[in-house]
């Protein structure tokens, strides 16, 4: 035993307890406030993937209402959604880097890590389990009372039972150490920013002082949503491209008895026994349905001439394709034996494929979105690759010479943005009226755009007056349907709005105005692991200043018009005072009776144009 | 040694109010005429921005050019002053009507009575101006009247016009402290005197001196104290006196570049009243302190100021200063650097300002 100490390795959920401030549990009244967003994200995401209009109640109440803060504090998310199939749910809330939005869309959550996380963190504060309930048929609901095993990231299921219901849906509820009255204001602002964002869902609120807010659905129907894509080429790392090598490459099965078994299986011979020839003509007939290992294990075969008896006292060591030697151990014989392989048989290619994986140009085409043959074929001459070459057999400086090309070619279509999930004008613009009532609304969505091969899309709202106050311009900032509420200072979007010349669009002083900005993305570039800032890439941020030039110039539009309204309206009320004293003053000067009839020229006042 | 009278002017008082009056009828009746049109009525104001400000050598005073701006009310931004223009028309007209006088202070106030307001003073000054210069009358004629005064005293035989006091007369000898020149002496008609000349005096204290010491008598004058820089109805009397009763008019100031403008200003008026011509007395003289005396009479002197000698040289590019003792003097104050006020002849007695300066320059002036 070597005596320098010793290695261990930790869990995920080991890590993640050990890092919880990365992941927003710092402090109490962080952690409550992360706490509630993973929970109304997760709700929302999952009404969103099934096109379900959300309905989503929050509720926090204190355990102990007279203790001061920072107290446990009961969280409860409810929703509407498709609810969780009973077998997943202790993985999915018990386990971190549990989810099902890995794949490349759009979504709130990211990485299977938001609930299991605010379980985790209110278990070590309350030491008290979590309580779900879900039904995905709306007949049986599941209901589990959970405790977490952080060191093997393995859930413990305390109890379990089911019971009637008459709704899909999710429901959980934590116990977790908070400060309601440091994070109040943030979550209360959290909620208000959501439903603006979510005009399609009700969201509710019940706050431990027992004040009630809610949101109900401005809009009853939902934006599409968003489907699975692969990546684009201009969105992968070098890592990324050897997972990707990896996936598509079946290595060499084991030939052991387990294996002998499964070919037997797929051949239907697992009562029959079949001499060598007998046996490669079976799989002849019947190769359309075999499997891809299986196929491999024949073409084995073939080189080695052998029947199942013989193939199960033999283990394989060595296939060099290149040199068309396979290699073997005779375990009857205890000697190794290297015959060669025929390379013009259809098995020799079943292999090779099998060992150096698909060409460049089919990896480049079936892997990627928007790439055709013609454009594979270019790029493989641009990167000084041949089209056949097999990624397969690709060194380490290949791969980078691959990556590094990958992102220096300059005409892949764009990506593709129908993984991503905008809420759409009309739906952004009906919920700024319910919220704000403006005397003026413009909205915009941009066309996908897309950096460093992530597509994204801007949407934008502008709103005056009404029921805004005035004081200046403010910015509600949305990613992915998520509010961004903290950190503003070094903001993309701010950066756009704060460069904008208000005095050129008419807009003057301490406006009442409000701007909405929503950035979709398959991949928002924060700036900061808190996820509150958008980092600013000049694609987002030229997107970002084309929405908000043409809505400011919508604006000026209304505002000159409604400086002549306001001018027409200051000129009628000042000929009304100033020409009946005229008239008074100019009767007794002339030494007239009568004063004179001047009520026509009032109208005619209003219309003159403003003389300067 | 008496000037022979201008020859039209002698206009009565009454006659000016009637002419006024008439005046003020037509602006009326030009206005609701307009009204009754449907036209929008408007009034050309004569404009006083200092690029329309020209000397006159003929009239030898301060003229306004020719440039005159459009008060229309078609004009939104122009409606208020139009119509504060309007009221002040309306209410100088009552004024004149019912011979009452008013201050500038109270032309203020007034108008609040009939929903016309002023932000301040100055704006109603400022439209009083406006008036003047639309009408070519001074205020006074309007009955309006700044709050500074100054004092006349001699054998001039007056009568009042004012409500009350019509056909009453006095004569300005009768009380020792002068009579306040204010609007029933701006209104009186001038009867008669039988002055040979006035003096005119910057200083109350020297008005007193000169009342005391009989200078009236002794000179057969007319003395006017101008309290300083001559206000309108001084000056508009002092022209009355040379032109209605043929009297020459002298002045006498401190030595520095203030005294010489004072004078300056009673001969040839001043730029803010370049739209008024009833003003000026252009043969009045200036008998002193002349820069030259300061020397001449070994006068005690106090040094100048940097806005003294600011003064100068402002003064040196004004039209009037080009030429003659105007220039001369201005030249030595500059050269000298000193001053030196009427009382500095004090040093010689009390009365050796009458008893020998007067005399002497009353004599030189003769052959100015
Ligand atoms: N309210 C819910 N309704 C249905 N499924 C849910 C709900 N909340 C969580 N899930 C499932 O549990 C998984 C894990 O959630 P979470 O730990 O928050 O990770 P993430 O949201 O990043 O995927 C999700 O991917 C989702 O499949
Ligand atoms: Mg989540």
């Amino acid at each position: 035993m070597s005596s320098k100490g010793t290695f261990d390795q930790i869990s995920p959920s080991e890590f993640f307890y050990r890092n919880r401030d990365l992941a927003g549990f710092s402090n109490p009244t962080r952690s409550l406030y992360t706490a509630v967003r993973e929970f109304v994200e997760n709700a929302l995401d999952a009404c969103d993937q099934q096109g379900i209009l959300p309905d989503v109640h929050l509720s926090i109440k204190a355990v102990d209402p007279e203790k001061p803060d920072p107290k446990p504090y009961i969280l409860s998310v409810k929703d509407n959604g498709p609810g969780i199939e009973s077998k997943h749910v202790p993985l999915a809330f018990g386990t971190v880097l549990y989810g099902s939005k890995f794949g490349l869309k759009q979504a709130r959550g990211m990485f299977g890590l938001g609930a299991t996380m605010a379980i985790l963190y209110g278990q070590i504060t309350t030491n008290k389990p979590v309580f779900v309930k879900s039904s995905t048929d709306g007949k049986i609901q599941d209901e589990f009372e959970l405790i977490l095993d952080i060191q093997k990231n393995k859930p413990i299921v305390l109890k379990h039972e089911t019971q009637d219901t008459s709704k899909t849906g999710l429901s959980i509820s934590i116990c977790l150490e908070g400060d309601y009255a440091k994070a109040g204001a943030k979550i209360r602002d959290y909620v208000y920013q959501t439903s603006l964002i979510t005009p399609y869902a009700t969201v509710t609120f019940d706050d431990p002082k027992g004040e009630k807010f809610r949101y109900t659905k401005i809009v009853r129907s939902m934006p599409p949503a968003p489907t699975i894509i692969s990546p684009h080429p201009y969105g992968v790392d070098v890592e990324t491209i050897k997972r990707m090598i990896g996936d598509s490459k079946f290595s060499i099965p084991t030939v052991d008895n387990n294996t002998i078994e499964k070919v037997k299986t797929e051949l239907g011979l697992r009562k029959k026994d079949l001499n060598y020839t007998e046996i490669m003509e079976r799989a002849k007939r019947r190769w359309s349905s075999l499997s891809r290992n299986i196929r491999v294990v024949i073409a084995v075969m073939s080189f080695l001439k052998m029947d199942f008896a013989k193939l199960s006292k033999i283990r394989i060591d060595d296939i060099d394709v290149s040199r068309k030697k396979l290699t073997y151990w005779d375990f009857g014989e205890s000697k190794s034996f290297t015959i060669d392989m025929d390379p013009e048989t259809d098995y020799y290619k079943q292999l090779t494929n099998t060992v150096q994986g698909e060409t460049l140009v089919s990896f480049l085409t079936k892997r990627f979105q928007r790439v055709g043959r013609t454009t594979a074929e270019k790029f493989a001459d641009f990167a000084g690759f041949k089209p056949e070459k097999r990624i397969g057999t690709m060194t380490n400086e290949e791969l980078v010479k691959l990556s590094d090309s990958l992102q220096k070619f300059p005409t892949f279509l764009s990506p593709d943005p129908s993984c991503l999930a905008p809420l759409g004008a009309e739906p952004l613009e009906k919920g700024m009226k319910a919220f704000f009532n403006p005397d003026f609304i413009s909205v915009i969505q941009r066309g996908a755009s897309a950096y460093s091969g992530f597509p994204f899309v801007v949407e934008m709202g502008i709103a005056y007056g009404g029921d805004i106050p005035p004081g200046g311009t403010k910015v509600y900032r949305f990613a992915n349907r998520i509010p961004l509420l903290y950190d503003e200072g070094s903001d993309v979007v701010l950066k756009v709005v704060e460069e904008i010349d208000w005095s050129r669009y008419k807009v003057k002083g301490d406006p009442p105005l409000v701007i909405v900005s929503h950035i979709c993305s398959t991949r928002i570039p924060y700036k900061t692991v808190g996820k509150e800032n958008v980092a600013d890439r000049p694609e987002i941020e030229r997107e970002l200043r084309l929405a908000l030039q043409f809505l400011s110039r919508k604006l000026a539009s209304y505002m000159s018009k409604r400086g002549l309204a306001e001018m027409e309206k200051k000129r009628a009320n000042l000929y009304l005072k100033y020409l009946p004293l005229v008239a008074q003053f100019c009767t007794e000067l002339a030494g007239k009776q009568k004063e004179p009839d001047y009520k026509k020229m009032l109208k005619e006042a209003v219309s003159i144009e403003a003389e300067t | 040694m008496k000037p022979k009278p201008k020859t039209p002017p002698k206009k009565s008082t009454e006659e000016r109010r009637k002419s006024l009056a008439q005046l003020l009828k037509n602006k009326g009746t030009e206005i609701y005429e307009d009204l009754e049109k449907g036209k929008f009525p408007s009034f050309s104001v004569p404009s006083r921005s200092v690029s329309n400000i020209v000397y006159d050598t003929k009239l030898r005073q301060y003229v306004l050019g020719s440039s005159v701006s459009l008060r229309s009310t078609r004009n939104m931004s122009q409606l208020r002053s139009f119509t504060q223009l309007m009221w002040l028309a309306f209410f100088a007209n009552r004024l004149v009507n019912e011979k009452k006088s008013s201050t500038l202070r109270d032309i203020y106030y007034s108008s609040q009575a009939f929903a016309v307001d002023f932000e301040d003073q100055p704006e109603s000054d400022n439209i009083i101006v406006d008036l003047e210069a639309v009408l070519t009358r001074p205020r006074e004629d309007l009955h309006i009247f700044p709050e500074e005064r100054s004092s006349v005293f001699g054998d001039l035989t007056i009568e009042y016009t004012v409500p009350g006091y019509e056909g009453k007369r006095s004569n300005l000898s009768d009380h020792p402290d002068g009579y306040l020149i204010g609007p029933s002496l701006s209104s009186c008609e001038l009867v008669d005197t039988s002055a040979e000349l006035v003096i005119a005096i910057e200083k109350g204290g020297l008005f007193t001196r000169f009342v005391e010491e009989k200078v009236d008598k002794k000179f057969k004058a007319i003395i006017v104290d101008t309290a300083g820089q001559a206000p309108r109805s001084t000056r508009y009397l002092l022209k009355r006196l040379h032109d209605e009763m043929g009297l020459p008019v002298v002045i006498l100031t401190d030595g520095d570049v203030y005294g010489e403008h004072i004078a300056m200003v009673i001969k040839s008026g001043s730029a803010n009243a370049a739209h008024l011509r009833e003003l000026t007395v252009p043969d009045a003289k200036w008998l002193g302190v002349w820069a030259s005396d300061i020397e001449k009479y070994k006068l005690p002197t106090i040094p100048m100021t940097e806005s003294d000698i600011k003064r100068i040289t402002d003064l040196q590019k004004d039209p009037r200063y080009q030429e003659g003792n105007w220039k001369k003097q201005l030249e030595i104050f500059l050269k000298l650097k000193r001053k030196a006020e009427l009382e500095a002849f004090s040093k010689y007695g009390l009365t050796n300002i009458t008893d020998k300066y007067l005399p002497e320059k009353l004599e030189l002036a003769k052959s100015l």
